[in-house]
């Protein structure tokens, strides 16, 4: 070659220039390639990295609790006991075939304490995917080879919800089982269970339509719950809480390094005193279910397949108790919801899922006769000490327009006898349908103009009906107070005399909840005032401070606001407002007295003379016996003319002269009001003076039994 | 007999080859990233490179002509050396590859590599004039082989392909006739494609994997890669600094120490800090094919040709994996990753390199 003196042989140059040129192209490619990896991608990849390390954390918070009115729990949370196993401190591979025998150890020491097998199933692409800790059927070892394989620093759950007892014996041996440890969750525990699950509710999953706002929110969609009924539902913001967060570097094992950003610590949501007294509840839901039953019973069928009481203080709008029979368990629901038991309410014919008190809406009856009343009186349709004629049965002339010669038909009273005269409190207190018809429509002789749908359905509405009350709970129904406009809209018919006739005794088009009836009476109990009917007594923070008082709020004063529109001599409204006398209450309290007071009244046999230590309380009330057609009775072929079923109401007040709690009964199908639903108010009216002489610390006074 | 002219003596080379060996050694410090089994294991490294390099200048003071005489033995050594781990071998990773002399573990296919390097160039330099005929070509096949196919056995494939390029690269130079190539070319690719089935599954799913990526792949197919890439990537122009890189230090990218040390060192020391140590490896061939090309015989020139293309194709191949561009394979990158014993055959090859280069334009 150059100068290597003659011995060396010749190397083709071409063939090392060729080398130099693959060094070249080579070197040249990976330079390109390193420059666009690192330059032209770099940020694509440093995000990737930060992804890697990163980990965003939330804390849980806890839920805030539910208490009654006296601080008895309603809704708690309770530790739940869950067994888990970090793979990485297990002392060993716990990986490798056959295992340690330290892992071996522990794992068949483990196993019948929690009772899941040590081993068990087969581990194939499959079956890995398809695992969910706590709902699986992998053995121990299998569950922490899954867990080894995706983040071996966290733990897995491998055994849920065990019992107090083991989770101790499982946390002493905490030194001799490195790896295995107790993890505590929180679970939401009814303490009242279904005796009071129509107020309280229960919790469930993040729904799938919601998901992305409660994310937005911090909520973990499969950690966190949210309310799906009663109050657990309509109070979720407050007692939801907000979960805390924190954004840690984690290495490749998951294993955390150190936080990245200052942590925010969970802030536990509210508690919240419920205006519910649990032992009013309690003796409400007694009463009523026992009322239904004995009837089932003597008629030797399912003749009542629901029904509602309600109590509430009509001075403050305090639901005191609120049943809705029948109902169900929500203790059942507070792991997760177990579809069965789920679809089994659902299917229920009885509806256990739908809240009867707020969101059933049936005809009232002849409570719905306090609307009339009123609206009666206040409009001068006639004098109070006006007597009319109840012969029975009277016949009026069904038109559907002014100049329509109509057709004659007959109404009845439920006392075919008839009541002779009777004047506006009599009227109340026997329930006359034949005064109420006269009054309503109108009767030729007696009275010249009725009160008309259009006023009866503005007295009715201040009277709470045709709207929802606003308290809180999900699924409130609105009713129905007819008009001559809506019949017109709806039914593309003229509203006729006939309609208003039976209108105004709460029978036809009327409908109502439960709730608005004994609003209705707590109006009138209260003198006119409409307290906003409310479940929540106080909201108070975790520590127990009271951080929203309880203040009553008064919805409106039918005595005072101007509610009744004023319609001119053509029925056309105006614009001109009115309210309500309150001598016109008065008189209708009179009224109501009577029902119960005077022998003769609908009510007297069942809620007279209820004495409690002693002292009679004075009740005032209205009975209804309300006839309906649903589909229901319709199947069961009940709707024979003349001879309808009939739903039982008795709504009433006590003390009459100083009231302090009304109560509505309500039986589906019971019968008459007040026989059947009379007595269920009447334990409701004894156990509230009852407690309240306890409260009190009243000595009892023992009464002799005869 | 030559003599020695220390003047003579590659520093560049020498210098080169030592800072490699000690910024691979810092770089390993790194990329342990506080994993204690792996600590006890790298504190060894500074000592292979210490010993390395006393034996290295020992190396480059033996004249390399004696290994030219001593050929045979030293064939025998080598196939003896691997055939000995098969009895008293230590298993390690499922295979048989370390040797343990009670003071270090030698893996003695890594210095088989040089030993063949030895032989190989010598048969080439003495059968130069003789026709480059097929006899030619099969006879240094089967010499080759004869030592491969005991690593083959082991199994260790990338050691096995390493030492066969050793023999493509001194062909190439040795003067292999253009259809020969051909021939030895399409006779390769079809061993290939009849050898495939007998790959162990690991190595076929590499291939496959690299060849046709599966967008299904399960994450841990594709995760050494992807998360090479991703520590490369995010070292941007300067690198994120010495043991402040994410995916190194919070152990994202496995073994960073030996096969993805590159991504370590790209992520810490960004493109500038791997240009410098890229363009230092090729400085190290560069040098070595000049030794070649100034070598006084043929013998010197082949030993520092078929060095240089060993160096290349490690380096190369490693690289490449690094960078997603070549299947995943076992290569170290030469002087840099972790292993004594391809740190050992590494610098022991500089030596031989350098005694050559001592020897060149003197007669004896």
């Amino acid at each position: 070659m150059n100068n290597a003196k003659g011995n060396k042989p010749v190397i083709d140059k071409w063939r090392i220039r060729f080398i130099y040129i693959l060094i070249a192209i080579v070197f040249g490619f990976y330079t390109l390639k390193l420059f666009t990896v690192q330059i032209i991608n770099g940020n694509y990849y440093l995000e990737q990295s930060e992804d890697n390390r990163t980990n965003e954390i939330n804390i849980q918070t806890e839920r805030g609790i539910i208490m009654d009115r006296n601080g008895v729990v309603l809704a708690r949370n309770v530790a739940s006991y869950n067994v888990t196993i970090t793979p990485a401190d297990l002392p060993g591979d716990p990986t490798v075939n056959p295992l340690p025998g330290a892992i071996q150890e522990i794992y068949r020491e483990l196993s019948p304490l929690i009772d899941i097998p040590v081993s068990n199933g087969v581990l194939n692409d499959d079956t890995v995917k398809l695992f969910t800790p706590c709902y699986t059927d992998f053995g121990i070892a299998e569950i922490v080879i899954i867990q080894d394989t995706n983040a071996p620093y966290t733990a897995v759950n491998v055994a849920c919800d065990i019992d107090k007892e083991t989770a101790m014996i499982i946390s002493e041996k905490a030194t001799d089982w490195p790896g295995v440890g107790i993890k505590i969750e929180p679970i939401r525990e009814y303490p009242t269970g279904d005796m009071t699950s129509e107020i309280i509710g229960f919790l469930g999953p993040i729904p799938a339509t919601q998901e992305e706002y409660y994310r937005e929110e911090g909520f973990v969609t499969d950690r966190d719950k949210v309310g799906y009924a009663g109050v657990e539902s309509t109070l979720n913001d407050i007692l939801a809480g907000k979960n805390g967060k924190r954004v840690v570097e984690v290495d490749v094992a998951g294993k955390e390094i150190r936080d990245l950003e200052p942590p925010v610590d969970p802030i536990p949501g509210n508690n919240v005193k419920l205006t519910i007294d649990t032992r009013l509840q309690a003796a409400t839901k007694a009463a009523l279910i026992g009322e239904i039953q004995w009837w089932n019973r003597y008629f030797n069928t399912i003749r009542s397949s629901n029904g509602v009481a309600i109590a509430v203080n009509p001075k403050t709008g305090e639901v005191l108790a609120m049943v809705s029979y029948p109902t169900f368990e929500n203790n059942r629901m507070a792991k997760y919801i177990p579809a069965y038991y789920y679809n089994q309410l659902l299917a229920d014919p009885l509806t256990p899922l739908f809240n009867h008190a707020i969101s059933a809406e049936h005809p009232p009856g002849s409570v719905f006769k306090l609307s009339t009343a009123i609206g009666v009186m206040n409009e001068g349709v006639v004098t109070p000490n006006q007597s009319l004629t109840c012969p029975g049965k009277i016949t009026i002339t069904e038109k559907y327009s002014p100049n329509d010669p109509g057709y004659e038909r007959e109404y009845v009273c439920y006392d075919e006898l008839g009541h002779g005269q009777v004047s506006y409190t009599r009227a109340i207190a026997l329930s006359c349908d034949i005064y109420f018809y006269k009054v309503g429509g109108g009767y030729a002789g007696e009275v010249d103009e009725g009160l008309g749908i259009d006023r009866l359905a503005e007295y009715a509405k201040a009277l709470s009906y045709g709207q929802a009350t606003g308290i809180e709970l999900p699924g409130e129904a609105e009713g129905l107070i007819p008009t001559s406009a809506w019949k017109r809209i709806n039914m593309s018919e003229n509203w006729s005399t006939g309609d208003t006739y039976i209108a105004a005794m709460g029978q036809g088009y009327v409908l109502s909840t439960a709730l608005q009836v004994v609003e209705s009476a707590a109006i009138i109990a209260n003198d006119g005032v409409y307290m906003q009917p409310t479940l929540v007594r106080e909201v108070l923070d975790s520590d127990g401070n009271v951080i929203q008082s309880f203040t009553p709020k008064v919805k409106w004063d039918i005595t005072k606001d101007p509610l009744i529109t004023v319609f001119d001599e053509n029925g056309i409204a105006t614009e001109e407002k009115k309210t309500v006398a309150p001598w016109v209450i008065d008189l209708t309290q009179e009224g109501m007295r009577k029902v119960v007071a005077d022998t003769e009244g609908t009510a007297h046999n069942y809620l007279n003379n209820i004495i409690i230590n002693g002292k009679e309380i004075p009740v005032a009330g209205k009975t209804g016996t309300a006839e309906y057609c649903d589909n229901v009775a319709q199947e069961k072929g009940l709707c024979i003319p003349g001879s309808w079923p009939t739903h039982s109401w008795f709504v009433g007040y006590a003390p009459y002269d100083d009231p302090e709690i009304a109560v509505v009964a309500f039986v589906y199908n019971g019968g008459e009001g007040a026989s059947v639903a009379g007595p269920i108010a009447r334990k409701v009216f004894e156990a509230y003076f009852e407690l309240k002489a306890i409260d009190a610390g009243e000595p009892e006074v023992v009464e002799e039994i005869e | 007999m030559k003599r020695i002219i220390w003047r003579n003596f590659d520093f560049w080379l020498f210098g080169a080859a030592i800072f490699l060996s000690i910024f691979g050694i810092m770089m390993i410090q790194s990329a342990i990233a506080g994993n204690v089994n792996l600590e006890q294991a790298v504190s060894r490294q500074p000592l292979y490179l210490a010993g390395g390099t006393v034996l290295m200048l020992i190396m480059a003071a033996i004249d390399y002509h004696y290994w030219g005489s001593l050929a045979r033995f030293i064939y025998i050594f080598a196939i003896a050396s691997l055939i000995v781990i098969y009895v008293v071998g230590e298993v390690s990773y499922g295979s048989a590859r370390w040797l343990d002399t009670g003071v270090i573990m030698i893996q003695p296919s890594e210095i088989v590599k040089i030993l063949m390097i030895m032989v190989l160039a010598d048969y080439f330099a003495k059968n130069y004039d003789k026709p480059h005929d097929m006899k030619w070509i099969i006879q240094s096949f089967l010499m080759t082989f004869g030592v491969v196919i005991w690593i083959l056995l082991q199994p260790n494939l990338s050691t096995s392909i390493v030492i066969m390029v050793i023999w493509a690269a001194l062909l190439w130079i040795s003067g292999l006739p253009l259809k020969y190539l051909l021939i030895l070319g399409i006779v390769g690719l079809v061993l290939i494609a009849a050898a495939f089935p007998l790959l162990e599954d690991y190595q076929r799913g590499r291939i496959l994997n690299f060849i046709f990526p599966d967008p299904e792949a399960s994450y841990g197919d594709t995760y050494n890669v992807e998360q090479a890439l991703i520590t490369i990537g995010s070292g941007g122009l300067l690198g994120q600094g010495y043991g402040q890189g994410t995916q190194v230090q919070l152990r994202f990218l496995k073994v960073r120490h030996t096969d993805f040390i590159f991504s370590a060192m790209a992520e810490e020391f960004g493109f500038v800090g791997t240009m410098v140590v890229m363009l230092l490896i090729v400085f190290v061939i560069w040098r070595c094919l000049e030794v070649g090309r100034s070598a006084s015989d043929l013998y010197g020139s082949l030993i520092a040709y078929a060095y240089a293309a060993m160096l290349f194709f490690q380096a190369a191949v490693n690289i490449g994996v690094n960078l997603n561009v070549v299947p995943v394979s076992g290569l170290p990158l030469p002087f840099v990753s972790y292993g004594g014993s391809s740190l050992l055959s590494t610098i022991l090859g500089i030596g031989l390199v350098e005694s050559v280069s001592l020897r060149k334009g003197n007669i004896s």
